[in-house]
C-alpha cells in the first residue's frame, strides 16, 4: 500500500490521475474495521484527505449552512447553529457511536459510505441537502437523493471527492429518531428524520419524512407525508408507509419487525407534533 | 503487496518520535510494539470497546481505527503520559480511591475518557458522564464506581 496525504484539491487530482485502485481515507472509522475482517479489500493506494484544510470548516450565511466534508460528527453535535436550526441533524450526531468515534468520523465519510443505516442521512434527505463535488473537470452540485444510488453506492466518479454538504435554511422544525439494539454504539434497526412546518391554524404547511434501514437507500416516505398534508388522519394513513419501504431480514431485526416498529414510532411521533 | 515505508514525526507523551512506518500499521500497534507503550489495549479491534483509547491532539480516539501514518505531525497522550514520574494524576487517584478497577483491562481507556469528560463539561451530571462514557465497555465493575470516580473529580476541579 502506498500512502499519500495531499493538502490541496490540485494535489488530490494529481494522485487520482496517476493511480488506479485508490481508496480515500477520511476518519477511517468504517474502512479500518472492514480491512480487519477482509484484508483482500485493502487498496493499493490510500489517499488520506484529512490534511486538505479547505474541506474543514462550517460556513454560515442567511440562506444556507455549508458544512465541509471533513467536519467531524462531534463538531456537528456541538455546533450551536446546527443545534438550533437543524435539530434533527444535531440529534443524529448526538446518537452517533461514542465520543472517540465522533472525534474521528466525518460527515463526508458517512454519506460516501452510503449505508442504508447511516445515521446522518435521513436528516440530510428532509433538509434537501446539496452535495458539492470536486473533480478533475471542476466543481458541481447534486442533491443527496441523487448522490446516494444504492447500498454503499454513490454517484461519485473515480476522480471526484465530496467537498461540502450544503443545507438550505428554512422555517421548518426537525426531529430525528433512532432505534438501536442498545442506546449507544449501535447500528440503527430503523431511524427517521422529520422536517415540518405548521400554519397558524396548526395544520401542516410542509412535511417531509425520511427513514433509514428500511430500504437499500434511505427512503423518503412521500406517500404517507402527502396523505397527512391532504388532511388525512394518521391512524388511517400509516399503512401507506409500506408503499415507500422494502426492509430486509438481517442480524439486527426482521423485515416485519422493521415495518411494525417504524409505523408505530412514526405514529406516536406525528401525534406529538401535530395536534391538529 | 509492497508496503512503502512512510516517515512520520509526532510527539508522544511530550517526547518527539520519528520513525518509518508501514502504511498498514495501526497507531495501536505502533504504540504497543514500536514504543512499548502497552497501556492502550486491543480488545475488539473495531472501535466498539474503547480499550485502545488514546488522546490525539486533545481528543480521545480509538487507536485501533487509526493508522500510524495518519498521526504524522500530531500530539499523542497515552495513559503512560498522565502521571508525573510515578505520581498519579487526580483522575487516576480518584479511580484508586473509588475502587473503580477490577481486572483493569478497560481502565486506561476509562481514565482518558474521564479526563475528556472533565474537559468538555464544567459540572457534568451522572447522565452526561454515562453518555460520554458510552464508547468504553467494562465487563467487571458495572460502571457505578467508574462514574463515581469521574464525578468526584468534576466536583473538586
Amino acid at each position: 500500500m502506498i500512502y499519500y496525504a495531499p493538502t490541496t484539491l490540485k494535489e488530490f487530482n494529481k494522485y487520482c490521475q496517476a493511480h488506479d485502485n485508490i481508496s480515500i481515507l477520511a476518519g477511517g472509522t468504517d474502512i479500518l474495521p472492514r480491512w480487519q475482517s477482509d484484508s483482500s479489500i485493502k487498496p493499493k493506494v490510500l489517499v488520506d484527505i484529512k490534511k486538505m484544510n479547505e474541506l474543514n470548516s462550517i460556513q454560515y450565511s442567511d440562506k444556507e449552512i455549508i458544512i465541509g466534508a471533513l467536519t467531524t460528527i462531534q463538531e456537528l453535535k456541538i455546533d450551536p447553529i446546527i443545534q438550533q436550526e437543524f435539530s434533527a441533524l444535531s440529534q443524529s450526531a448526538r446518537e452517533f457511536a461514542g465520543v472517540q468515534i465522533r472525534h474521528r468520523a466525518t460527515i463526508g465519510g458517512n454519506i460516501c459510505n452510503a449505508s442504508p443505516a447511516g445515521d446522518l442521512i435521513p436528516s440530510l434527505y428532509v433538509y434537501n441537502a446539496v452535495i458539492e463535488i470536486a473533480g478533475s473537470k471542476g466543481k458541481k452540485r447534486i442533491s443527496i437523493q441523487k448522490f446516494i444510488t444504492g447500498v454503499g453506492q454513490t454517484a461519485l466518479k473515480k476522480d471526484e471527492i465530496v467537498i461540502n454538504i450544503i443545507l438550505p435554511k428554512s422555517n421548518e422544525k426537525s426531529i430525528f429518531y433512532k432505534l438501536g439494539l442498545r442506546q449507544s454504539m449501535a447500528i440503527s434497526v430503523i431511524n427517521f428524520a422529520i422536517a415540518y412546518e405548521l400554519d397558524g391554524n396548526g395544520r401542516w404547511k410542509s412535511l417531509k419524512i425520511a427513514a433509514g434501514s428500511v430500504a437499500p437507500t434511505v427512503a423518503s416516505l412521500t406517500t404517507f407525508a402527502n396523505a397527512l398534508c391532504d388532511g388525512n388522519n394518521v391512524d388511517e394513513s400509516i399503512q401507506l408507509v409500506d408503499n415507500d419501504i422494502s426492509p430486509i431480514d438481517d442480524i439486527r431485526a426482521s423485515s416485519n419487525y422493521r415495518r411494525s416498529v417504524l409505523k408505530n414510532v412514526l405514529k406516536f411521533t406525528i401525534k406529538e407534533i401535530y395536534v391538529g | 503487496m509492497i508496503n512503502q515505508p512512510y516517515p512520520i514525526s509526532c510527539k508522544v507523551n511530550g517526547q518527539t518520535i520519528t520513525a518509518d512506518v508501514s502504511p498498514e500499521m495501526r497507531l495501536l500497534d505502533f504504540l504497543r510494539y514500536e514504543l512499548d507503550l502497552t497501556g492502550a489495549k486491543e480488545v475488539c479491534g473495531e472501535g466498539e470497546c474503547g480499550a485502545c483509547t488514546v488522546v490525539l491532539n486533545g481528543k480521545t480516539v480509538n487507536s485501533c481505527l487509526i493508522l500510524a501514518v495518519e498521526v504524522n505531525g500530531s500530539k499523542i497522550t497515552t495513559i503512560e503520559g498522565l502521571s508525573d514520574v510515578g505520581n498519579l494524576n487526580q483522575m487516576q487517584e480518584a479511580f484508586v480511591d473509588h475502587h473503580s478497577v477490577q481486572c483493569g483491562y478497560c481502565i486506561p481507556g476509562m481514565v482518558l475518557s474521564g479526563e475528556q469528560i472533565i474537559k468538555d463539561h464544567e459540572k457534568p451530571s451522572r447522565d452526561t458522564i454515562k453518555e460520554d462514557l458510552s464508547g468504553n465497555i467494562c465487563r467487571c465493575t458495572g460502571y457505578q464506581k467508574i462514574v463515581d470516580a469521574i464525578e468526584s473529580v468534576s466536583e473538586t476541579s
